[in-house]
């Protein structure tokens, strides 16, 4: 049932949204925003789906179905999984980015406790 | 030249500087100061192209490009679509110029970098200008979404580039943790209106969206507003906003000032006006309420800080504040007197943190409490702050008088008494706080000689003059900018329904669009006058007490965790769904 994968992709957004919002150790909450991210992929690839419908990939049909019936039938959408392609890729340069001012927020700071980083305030 | 031809060269613009990026890092392997003259003359490049196609686009005609050569079949947009309306063109254009400048100037302040450090500004510092250009031309959500990336990646890495100073982390990981939340709001946005209408492109959108609209509509504008929100620095998302400014070098600042929140606010706008332009959201009122929020925590956080960049930069959020009240007004004076004010916006904080970094630069020094007497000693820098300043305050003939006088008058066409006079009491509080820097930083006497450092270099002077002669220029040709640059630009934002057929069929003309002006105006006159004086005498009188409560209560919500961070941006993206669901 495709009702799940919404209720899971809600259930990954809060528990990632809880780390970002209450843990202080800066890796906790990059694995936060991680796991918000996976939850909107889930999400998309949810919305890309309808009932019944194969992948969108028409070079060679399942068994049992034609190129044609492919063409003008039940194909999961394959702009929302480009959507969510598009999106890993970036994602994946934007966690590199963090983890490494994260790394070199511990080597400077000799800390990754976000309440002792704040020297701008105010 | 033929439509044709200029649609044909839309996509250069982006092109250059994106291959400039990618070349720089290479260039710098030769010689550090090629690298950064080749992107100066990228952007030069970039900017003849979109002058070329200037006379056309502010004629009034929308010029479109189909990438890939994806035409539309029955309405149905099936690639990625540029068009360059006059509203693009004209941001666009800004920020190729003053890319081009703050380049000029970076070549002049941190030319002694070394190979690889100056390479890698160069290619940044182009995706950057890559990003606003792309954003600002281009008629796709989900081809917004990934300029906003880029422009994103872009800044992580400008925000933390100074990596010997640990407050430039601490700004990249805050800067980091917002975007990287409003990056999520706008992609689940932008993936929602797709699901619900099959169409990316804003003018199939448009169509679509004309009349009534249901929860998932509305629940994608508020993440779609929220999401680019934090990119344009508005309140409550504005939490990395004045950090990140605090720690980077002045080209940095107004590169992040004047043309990345430039790329928030043309998104907002976009998806505002010409996607969900003729539907049924209360999305005026939104805006009205996010602009007053964000004019009036700005300017009271400005009046309170010591860093002048901070200052500075609390000051860009009263602004983008600013120009969002003249967006919600949704008449032409308040909607061309914001387009106006973007631009404006663009030369004078780009200016004004140039005279910072070159104060920066002479002293070593940022904090206006060791700062002083620098008017006698550097008199370029003190009159580009000044002017920038007065601009700032709304004084004929300067930019800001023409910009802001139509946002006024925008307001009141709307009888909108109260807004109105909020703006006002922004400004005030914005005047007042630039005074005070003024005077702290340039005018009372400083006991004690500096230890000078470097000198100003024939660059950064360029830089400050030409920047300033665009202030002056702005103020005093009004007018005609208003009727050849502006209105045209507005007339885009407030027909939605034109630029959506001209997008789908390839050109199309817009209506033209009388706005009003008068120069002369002696209620307008007299309103700046008063409140130069309200400003002059709030600012000896804030240099005379304690912090008040409110100011206290207000830096003390500020408290430099990331965490609360993102908690009041969680709740401001909450907030704007809730209005825009219920209201």
């Amino acid at each position: 049932m495709i009702i799940v994968n919404y209720l899971a992709a809600v259930a990954l957004l809060v528990i990632g949204l809880y780390a970002v919002l209450t843990r202080r150790n800066m890796i906790k909450m990059v694995m936060g925003l991680s796991l918000m991210e996976a939850s909107t992929y889930l999400f998309m690839i949810s919305l890309a789906y309808r009932a019944g419908s194969t992948a969108p990939v028409l070079l060679d049909p399942p068994p049992g179905k034609s190129v044609q019936s492919l063409v003008h039938g039940n194909v999961a959408d394959p702009v929302l999984q480009n959507f969510c392609l598009t999106a890993v890729v970036i994602g994946v340069a934007v966690t590199a980015v963090f983890l490494s001012v994260v790394v070199r927020i511990a080597q400077h700071y000799r800390t990754l406790d976000t309440d002792q980083v704040r020297e701008l305030r105010g | 030249m033929t439509i044709a031809a200029l649609s044909s060269l839309l996509p250069l613009p982006v092109a250059i500087p994106l291959a400039g990026a990618v070349t720089a890092p290479l260039l710098a392997r030769v010689s550090s100061h090629l690298a950064v003259i080749v992107s100066l003359l990228g952007l030069a490049g970039s900017t003849v192209i979109l002058l070329l196609e200037a006379p056309t686009v502010f004629g009034g005609r929308i010029i479109a490009q189909y990438l890939g050569n994806w035409r539309p079949s029955n309405g149905h947009v099936l690639g990625v679509t540029f068009a360059a309306d006059p509203l693009g063109l004209l941001v666009s254009l800004s920020a190729a110029v003053i890319g081009a400048i703050l380049l000029l100037y970076t070549l002049s302040e941190l030319g002694g970098l070394g190979k690889r450090e100056l390479g890698g500004y160069a290619c940044l510092f182009q995706m950057l200008i890559a990003a606003v250009i792309g954003a600002s031309l281009t008629g796709d959500l989900f081809n917004l979404f990934v300029w906003f990336e880029v422009a994103a990646l872009s800044s992580y890495g400008l925000a933390g580039f100074f990596l010997e100073r640990p407050i430039a982390l601490e700004a990249a990981f805050k800067v980091l943790v917002l975007t990287t939340l409003a990056s999520f709001s706008v992609f689940v946005g932008a993936g929602l209106e797709y699901a619900r209408h099959g169409a990316l492109s804003f003018a199939q959108l448009h169509d679509a969206l004309a009349g009534h609209v249901g929860t998932t509509d509305a629940v994608a504008l508020g993440l779609l507003v929220a999401g680019f929100a934090t990119k344009a620095g508005l309140a409550p998302f504005h939490g990395w906003l004045a950090d990140v400014h605090t720690a980077a070098p002045g080209p940095v600042n107004a590169l992040f000032s004047a043309l990345m929140d430039a790329l928030g606010v043309v998104a907002i706008a976009r998806v505002v006006f010409q996607v969900f332009g003729t539907s049924s959201l209360p999305v005026l009122g939104l805006l009205m309420g996010l602009g007053l929020a964000s004019a009036l925590l700005g300017g009271i956080m400005a009046l309170a800080q010591d860093d002048l960049k901070r200052l500075l930069a609390y000051d860009t959020i009263s602004q983008i504040g600013i120009v969002m009240i003249g967006f919600a007004t949704g008449n032409a004076s308040g909607v061309a007197g914001a387009v106006y004010h973007l631009v404006n916006h663009a030369a004078f904080k780009a200016l004004l943190f140039l005279a910072a970094g070159a104060v920066v630069h002479r002293t070593g020094l940022t904090r206006l409490s060791e700062l002083g007497g620098l008017a006698r000693r550097m008199p370029v820098a003190t009159a580009a702050f000044v002017l920038g300043s007065l601009s700032i305050a709304g004084i004929p003939p300067l930019n800001g008088y023409v910009s802001l006088s139509l946002i006024h008058s925008g307001l009141q066409q709307d009888h909108e008494t109260i807004p109105y006079l909020l703006t006002l009491l922004a400004q005030v509080i914005t005047a007042a706080a630039l005074g005070r820097a003024a005077w702290l930083g340039f005018f009372r006497r400083r006991a004690g000689e500096y230890e000078w450092r470097e000198r100003m270099k024939p660059g950064m002077l360029t830089a400050l003059i030409s920047l300033g002669a665009g202030c002056l220029a702005f103020g005093a040709f009004g007018p005609v900018i208003l009727r050849r640059l502006m209105a045209p630009a507005a007339a885009s934002l407030l027909h939605p329904a034109r630029y959506a057929s001209a997008v789908l069929a390839g050109s199309g003309r817009l209506p033209a669009l009388t706005v009003p002006f008068d120069y002369g105006s002696p209620a307008e006159l007299a309103s700046v006058g008063i409140s130069v004086v309200i400003a002059a005498a709030l600012a000896w009188a804030y240099l005379r007490i304690r912090e008040p409560l409110p100011v206290r209560l207000l830096r003390a919500a500020h408290t430099g965790s990331a965490n609360d961070y993102a908690g009041y941006a969680i709740a401001g993206t909450l907030m704007v769904i809730a209005v825009l669901r219920f209201a």
